[in-house]
């Protein structure tokens, strides 16, 4: 009589154990298949999305990007995956130096889909190698801004004569100077492979992918696949895995058409760049530093 | 239940929130700050020296050689003429200043014999890119003018309408067009237009449309070593000599074209700049620009035209233009 008891907390027991077996088994599952495929990888090649206009914002997030990158042991190499024609001056700059801080510590391989110019083009250079495609249109070092500002009415009370409001030869030295410094970094790290000279590469011309290799622009032809299983090569790893991080969709562009002398020619209204900005033309925008939006709209026009 | 049952939990919660908290707070201290040393990499790559761009020195004042006095310059105003009250400023400011006399010709006062009138009470024209063609009647009152001495002085930019080409042609001056337009378009007036900008990608003065010109021969070029000019076309005189020549590297943009480009010519009585940015007054002063001005204000005023040139009409004749309606010049 006192068996039987006993024998069906026994049975209940090991139901109970078996049910709690499946369930810890579904949890570590999971856990145990990720440790066993990364026990294999040697580590992780992360693909960074530089797409759209480069003003402050996307700039943001992309450094935090490369910060994560830097910072995550188990990332090894960084693929810059870019369709961009650029955009301000100062937040490609800041691309620039976020992507060379970048690649001293990891191999950096650029891998450009439709567009890499102008601000994009800068923001990769400290890349150690640049791929693109037989489509893609990169180059165009330069630098475009407005040569003056409109005079302030007299209602307008400025504490000096240049404030705000830049003569048309400061604007020259400005964007002179800045195209130094972008044209200088072009020769200091394209140097060995550029077969340009220092002022071929100032007419700021965009090429075309197979030109681009053949001119020292970029490296070599092969899509994103390719320019992965490189960085991966890179940094010493046969088995890799890859993370990819892409740019929050950016939304709030109001497109523009707007008449010009050659004909129709399409702008977004981007609240990023707080201006104008020519759809179609690779750009590196230099803003006139001022308070008013309304005026600055004219910097890329 | 009695608090003794209490205590034995309470000391086990303490105990372990203890060694958690505890153990978060001393982990870092163990395995050490993790903080990356941090280069500057912006001030290593900036080369200061390299992206530094001066501002161009300003020096010197606008003065004639001259010793003429009195002269009556006539200014074109009646053909779509654009030039800036500032830059023009520049020109008629030092000739006011020097004792002559500067005068406007609008477009009211052109019409007709008007315009021969005014060229007869007149020393010198000067003529900025034109916009509207001028009529077989006024070319021909430009051209006596000019035989009888009176100085004529065509200031052109890239831009400008080719209304120029007309005056021009007349004077033994051209604008130059690009090589690859072929032979006969000289005389066309749409293709003057396209003819394009200088510019010098390996010296110039802050942009690289900024083009530096160096000292040719004639009274124009006296006393200047370099000029600046922005913006500028290329000029040509088949019977007179180059004022001005962009340095060496400068390039036309329609044809790339790495060449000698005058952007100053004088033949005889008559001369070309190819530019009026060098009249503003912020550009005036820089390099050689100051002794140019004074050069091109000294030229205008010191011709020796006959009086009475271009002749009036003879009393059969008749003031017949405002009869007979002036047509623009088809071709020319």
């Amino acid at each position: 009589m006192k068996r039987k008891p006993s024998a069906a907390s026994a049975k209940a027991l090991f139901v109970v154990a078996l049910a709690a077996a499946v369930l810890v088994s579904a949890v570590l599952a999971p856990v145990a298949y990720d440790y066993g495929s990364s026990a294999q990888s040697d580590g992780t090649v992360s693909v960074i999305t530089i797409s759209g206009t480069v003003s402050a914002t996307t700039v943001d997030g992309i450094s935090e990007d490369l910060r994560e990158a830097r910072t995550n042991e188990s990332v090894k190499a960084v693929v810059l995956k870019v369709d961009s024609g650029g955009g301000a001056v100062a937040p490609s700059e800041r691309l620039y130096l976020e992507v060379l801080r970048t690649a001293e510590q990891m191999p950096v391989v650029a891998s450009v889909q439709g567009t890499g110019a102008s601000g994009a083009y800068y923001g990769m250079l400290p890349a150690d190698e640049i791929f693109v495609l037989s489509s893609t249109q990169i180059g165009s070092v330069g630098v475009i801004g407005s040569g003056g500002s409109v005079p302030y009415p007299d209602s307008v009370i400025r504490t000096g004569p240049d404030k705000a409001q830049p003569t048309t030869d400061q604007r020259e030295r400005t964007v002179e100077s800045l195209k130094r410094q972008f044209v200088g970094r072009v020769m200091e790290h394209r140097g060995e492979n550029i077969t340009l000279s220092r002022e071929e590469v100032a007419y700021a011309r965009t090429y075309l992918g197979p030109e681009a290799v053949q001119n020292g622009y970029a490296d070599r032809i092969g899509a994103l696949p390719t320019a992965i299983d490189h960085a991966a090569e890179l940094a010493g790893m046969e088995n890799y895995d890859v993370a990819r991080q892409e740019p929050p969709s950016s939304l709030g562009l109001i497109f523009l058409a707007s008449q010009t002398d050659n004909g129709t020619k399409i702008y977004k209204q981007s609240a990023q760049t707080n201006g104008l900005v020519p759809v179609t033309e690779p750009l590196m925008v230099d803003e006139i530093a001022h308070h008013d939006p309304g005026v600055t709209a004219n910097a890329s026009a | 239940m009695q608090a003794r049952d209490l205590t034995g939990p309470a000391i086990a919660f303490v105990v372990i929130v203890a060694v958690v908290v505890g153990g978060a707070a001393v982990m870092p201290l163990v395995t050490g700050g993790d903080t990356p040393e941090v280069t500057n990499l912006a001030e290593r790559q900036t080369d200061l020296d390299a992206v530094r761009v001066d501002p161009a020195e300003e020096s010197g004042e606008i003065s004639m050689d001259s010793d003429a006095s009195s002269k009556t310059i006539l200014v074109d105003r009646a053909h779509g003429n654009q030039l800036s009250e500032e830059k023009l400023s520049t020109l008629t400011a030092t000739l006011v200043e020097n004792g002559h006399e500067v005068r406007f010709v609008t477009q009211e006062q052109a019409r007709g014999g008007a315009w021969n009138q005014s060229l007869r009470n007149a020393d010198a024209l000067l003529v900025a890119n034109p916009g509207q063609p001028y009529t077989p009647e006024q070319l021909a009152g430009v051209r006596e003018f000019n035989e009888a001495g009176g100085r004529v002085v065509l200031l052109s930019d890239p831009a400008s309408s080719s209304g120029a080409s007309a005056v021009t042609s007349l004077l033994g001056l051209s604008v130059q067009q690009p090589a690859s337009g072929g032979p006969g378009l000289s005389s066309s007036l749409g293709v003057a237009a396209r003819s394009g900008y200088l510019f010098n990608m390996h010296e110039y003065q802050h942009n690289f449309e900024s083009v530096y010109a160096t000292s040719g021969s004639g009274s124009l070029s006296q006393g200047v070593d370099r000029v600046v000019f922005h913006d500028a076309r290329a000029v040509t005189s088949d019977r007179g000599q180059t004022a001005l020549s962009a340095i060496e590297r400068t390039r036309l943009s329609t044809t790339r074209r790495a060449d000698t480009y005058a952007v100053a010519a004088q033949s005889g009585d008559a001369a070309i700049v190819g530019d009026t940015d060098f009249l503003a007054p912020t550009n005036a002063y820089v390099a050689d620009n100051e002794a140019f001005v004074g050069n091109l204000a000294d030229f205008l005023v010191s011709g020796q035209k006959t009086s009475n040139a271009p002749s009036p009409p003879s009393p059969a004749q008749g003031e017949s233009a405002p009869s007979a309606p002036s047509r623009p010049v088809p071709t020319a």
